[in-house]
């Protein structure tokens, strides 16, 4: 039996033998290499296989799910009564059923076309090129003191079939490389970390060099030495393409995203309404090519899309799955992913960024009188109430418009819709930055924008 | 649940084990794991979720001519798929460089009998039960103010077992059960939305409280409701097991792990027999206390668990070393390899990491605070320099304490400053201690934090 036909099967028994409304089946074969070296030396080069199913049922209007590392046809049997019997037990104490928005029906073969196929490239040079980035840190500066590379790759497919005749298998490939280094002088200690990312092939590599990429990581750790805290307090501020993605992820992504708007976000009466700035346009955009973050099918089957969710400081949408869909009378987006076989699809972002307008980043500049430009960013997090903490990790003072001495250990914070009303200049440059997300499960993202100032914000320091 | 007896999981181990030393590794070391759980799932007020996940697998670590290579599968039952862990796992080796480090796998030591791990209700919990504990929550949740939405949470059991064996002859098993229960709420009145709130119960044995914890995240939720702004200036701040967990996780659990010290990335290189916190603080990580939720008898490497003093009245006592650490320096392992299951090659992390309690209860803590606040849910702590400790964080919320009472509640208070800086002002340790992951502390009161209003 094909594995297609072995996931109809095992969708018919969820409807025909539980009763289920609608099933669903996801099945993952992925091969995974990853490595860490930290300095000189390689921790661990490994290898992996991550094979199994995932099944979703719906049942009287309540879902079941049940994931098993196994193909085993009876194992399934058993894995699909689990979903589909505690489904119905759910169900008895539902008051409102939950519905899908309505799919096309999809049958379709994704495959991926990398110019040099991370599965070609053999173990050796991947530690090689690990250990290039390293060297470039250490030999930056002697008072760096560590730094590391955590590699993985990706290959593998993933199988989508539901009991509507969807059907749909999609190549799956990612690259991603996180470096980190930490610089020590006199009692000072700083640290530094960029993250590199790509679903179109090891050729990342050429596009940034592990020269340039160490050198990048290198300095920053090192510029931090001399750096000294901000004043708290409220300040006009600049922010780059990566504090700017990492403020529209954490501070207006996450309230897009339709399960938390319907969990009493307060996005969840704002559609049609001003909530910035008329500079303020943002997307979550699932087509980039190559993009970290970006697919064509979702978890659901549903095909990815360019989403406005603001245009011109007003609230055209939300990040839907074809349950807030059918909840909110919305189309679906495509924004449910599965981290892999063993959770449920949730709405997750994909490439979330603000559009860029028309200033240069000298214009942004030159009528602060006192404020800071936040280069790049070290987390972040948001809450429901619209409260939202970015820290930074690389920042310099502006006085006069001009900038001045780094600042280290800085970090924004304040209210999103307060915060997007006050974005008073919009640049014309753009960046998208990969990066993954923790909502429970990790996903591969990115974010950015242009440069753009806040004319307040509040700048939380030390001192 | 239907689980994978001891012997099939030892044997998975061994046959791995035996397998890389045919076919040429000079060490080896296999790891077989078993996750089972059952989650019962609240969402927007209702019960309306279920999963069962099965998780099982294999890592397999080998040492060729001190270089090591790792691989893992998923796939226990398949013959031809255990050959190819083992071919993967020395093709890693051989690629990799050698590591003048290596001093080989751990050496075989007897194990602790571990109190309290594992309930046999737990496993034969069924969905109707789980259903059940979630209702009760829901319901205790409802009755305590019509305002109160609850946003996520639920209901979940686990089993989880683990076998372990190497070239030295280590050969071990052990099983662990857990089951817990969490509520989110949120207040909503008018336009007003209060700040998430969250309380849930953990436990080894099936001993949950669902009411407590509904009733506990509503009442939070409601006093979250009606904000005033507080002061920017330095002062008292009682911080939860939320907080400290948050605050201790990307700073301090990272200064003590060896390999950070080893490589100059921990500010407490150098300083072992010095003071570096305030007299009243003393924290164990306790790999064997009863009941603890990383509880077991050996960890990622199969090193017997141990309880190791960690700062002792303010002094700094030791790091926390698994076996390449260890050997590094020609010390023995303190047990805290740590391990994802079977994807992941041993890392060093703490098992349970007990900040020993005091005397004062929770009412006493807050009356003798003329003027400070109270923070339990911390937003932003993973952007604070690991490094250095400094942090830069909000609190949301925080409540304020006036001459001894909580007075309001207030949103958007940021607290800057350093953690090292911060272990060396602590006042108040409390007596009230809970289990928070890894975390078993009280409360604490630190003195002079830089608070920032709005």
């Amino acid at each position: 039996m094909t594995l297609k036909d072995l996931l109809t099967k095992i969708n018919n028994v969820a409807t025909q033998k539980f009763g289920a409304e609608y099933s669903e089946t996801r099945a993952q074969k992925i091969v995974k290499t990853s490595l860490t070296l930290k300095e000189e030396r390689v921790e661990a080069a490994k290898q992996g296989i991550e094979n199994g199913v995932a099944i979703r049922v719906l049942v009287n209007g309540a879902w079941g799910f049940a994931s098993v590392g196994s193909f085993d046809s009876s194992i399934l049997d058993d894995a699909v009564s689990d979903a589909c019997r505690m489904a119905k037990l759910a169900s008895e104490r539902l008051k409102i059923p939950i519905k899908l928005a309505a799919a096309k029906v999809i049958e379709d073969r994704v495959v991926a076309k990398p110019k040099k196929n991370p599965a070609n490239i053999i173990m050796e040079d991947k530690i090689k090129t690990a250990a290039e980035v390293n060297k470039a840190i250490l030999g930056f500066d002697g008072r760096i003191k560590s730094c590391s590379v955590d590699y993985v790759d990706l290959m593998g497919s993933s199988f989508f079939v539901n009991s509507e005749g969807t059907n749909v298998e999609q190549d799956k490939l990612y690259v991603w490389a996180r470096i980190t280094a930490s610089a020590q002088s006199e009692g000072v200690f700083t640290s530094s970390r960029e993250e590199i990312g790509s679903t179109a092939g090891y050729e990342l590599f050429d596009e940034q060099t592990p020269e340039v990429l160490g050198v990048k990581v290198a300095k920053l750790a090192i510029e931090q030495l001399n750096a000294k805290s901000p004043r708290g307090g409220k300040f006009p501020v600049v922010l780059g393409p990566n504090v700017v993605g990492a403020f529209v992820h954490e501070a207006f992504g996450h309230l897009a995203e339709a399960d938390l708007a319907l969990s009493g976000g307060i996005l969840a009466d704002k559609c049609g309404k001003k909530i910035g700035s008329n500079l303020v346009t943002f997307y979550d955009d699932g087509t980039v090519e190559g993009a970290f973050g970006a697919f064509k099918y979702d978890d659901e089957g549903i095909p990815s899309s360019k989403t406005l969710l603001i245009k011109d400081g007003v609230v055209t949408g939300l990040m839907h799955n074809r349950e807030t869909a059918q909840k909110l009378n919305s189309q679906p987006t495509g924004n449910a992913r599965a981290e892999d076989f063993r959770v449920e699809p949730i709405i997750r972002m994909r490439c979330t960024y603000m559009a860029p307008r028309d200033r240069t980043f000298e214009e942004l500049i030159e009528n602060v009188k006192s404020g800071y430009y936040f280069k790049s960013f070290r987390g972040g997090q948001a809450n429901l109430d619209g409260t939202f903490q970015v820290g930074i990790q690389e920042g310099y003072e502006i006085a006069n418009g001009e900038l001045g001495a780094p600042v280290r250990n800085a970090s924004i914070s304040g209210n999103t819709l307060e915060t997007l009303h006050k974005v008073n200049a919009v640049g014309k440059d753009f960046l998208l930055d990969p990066g993954r997300c923790g909502k429970g499960q990790i996903a591969f993202i990115s974010d950015g924008g242009p440069h753009i100032k806040i004319s307040e914000v509040v700048v939380g320091g030390s001192a | 649940m239907a689980v994978l007896e001891k012997n099939t999981m030892i044997n998975a181990a061994e046959r791995a084990v035996e397998a890389a030393l045919k076919m040429g590794a000079q060490e080896a070391e296999a790891y077989s794991y078993e996750g089972q759980a059952t989650n019962i799932g609240i969402e927007l007020g209702q019960i309306s979720k279920t999963n069962r996940i099965i998780d099982r697998g294999l890592g397999l670590r080998v040492a060729a001519n001190k270089a090591i290579g790792f691989a893992y599968t998923n796939i226990l039952d398949d013959k031809k798929a255990m050959e190819n862990v083992v071919i993967g796992a020395l093709s890693a080796a051989r690629a990799s460089k050698p590591d003048p480090d290596w001093k080989g796998l751990p050496q075989k030591k007897p194990y602790s009998q571990t109190a309290k791990t594992f309930d046999k209700k737990i496993v034969a919990l069924t969905p109707e039960e789980l259903v059940n504990v979630a209702a009760e929550m829901l319901d205790a949740a409802g009755q305590v103010d019509k305002r109160v939405l609850a946003i996520e949470g639920g209901v979940g059991a686990g089993y989880v077992s683990v076998a372990i064996a190497n070239s030295n002859d280590i050969t071990g098993f052990d099983r662990g059960t857990i089951v817990e229960c969490s509520l989110a709420t949120l207040a909503k009145e008018g336009s007003t939305v209060a700040p998430m709130c969250f309380e849930f119960n953990a436990a080894r044995n099936f001993s949950l409280n669902p009411s407590w914890v509904g009733r506990e995240a509503a009442k939070m939720s409601i006093s979250a409701l009606k904000t005033k702004s507080v002061e920017t200036k330095s002062g008292k701040v009682i911080l939860t097991q939320f907080a400290l967990q948050e605050l201790l996780t990307h700073t301090v659990i990272n200064a003590i792990r060896a390999d950070s010290v080893q490589r100059g990335q921990s500010p407490f290189k150098g300083k072992i027999g010095e003071k570096v916190a305030s007299e009243n603080l003393t924290i164990f990580d306790d790999g064997l206390l009863a009941g603890g939720l990383r509880t077991a008898a050996f960890d990622g490497e199969g090193v017997p668990h141990q309880k190791t003093p960690v700062i002792e009245k303010g002094v700094l006592r030791s790091f926390l070393y698994d076996n390449y650490s260890a050997k590094k320096e020609g010390t023995e392992s303190t047990g805290n390899a740590s391990r994802a299951g079977y994807l992941s090659t041993p890392s060093i992390d703490t098992t349970n990491f007990h900040i020993i309690p005091g005397k004062k209860t929770q009412d006493e803590m807050l009356s003798e605070v003329d003027d400070g606040l109270i923070v339990y849910y911390l937003q932003g702590a993973h952007s604070s320099n690991p490094v250095s400790g400094e942090f830069s964080v909000v609190a949301t919320p925080a409540w304020k304490i006036k001459d001894g009472e909580i007075t309001h509640c207030s949103r958007g208070v940021m607290l800057a400053g350093n953690i090292f800086e911060l272990l060396k002002n602590i006042s108040v340790v409390g007596g009230n201690e809970r289990q928070m992951g890894s975390l078993i502390a009280p409360w604490i009161e630190v003195e002079n934090v830089r608070v920032i209003g709005q």
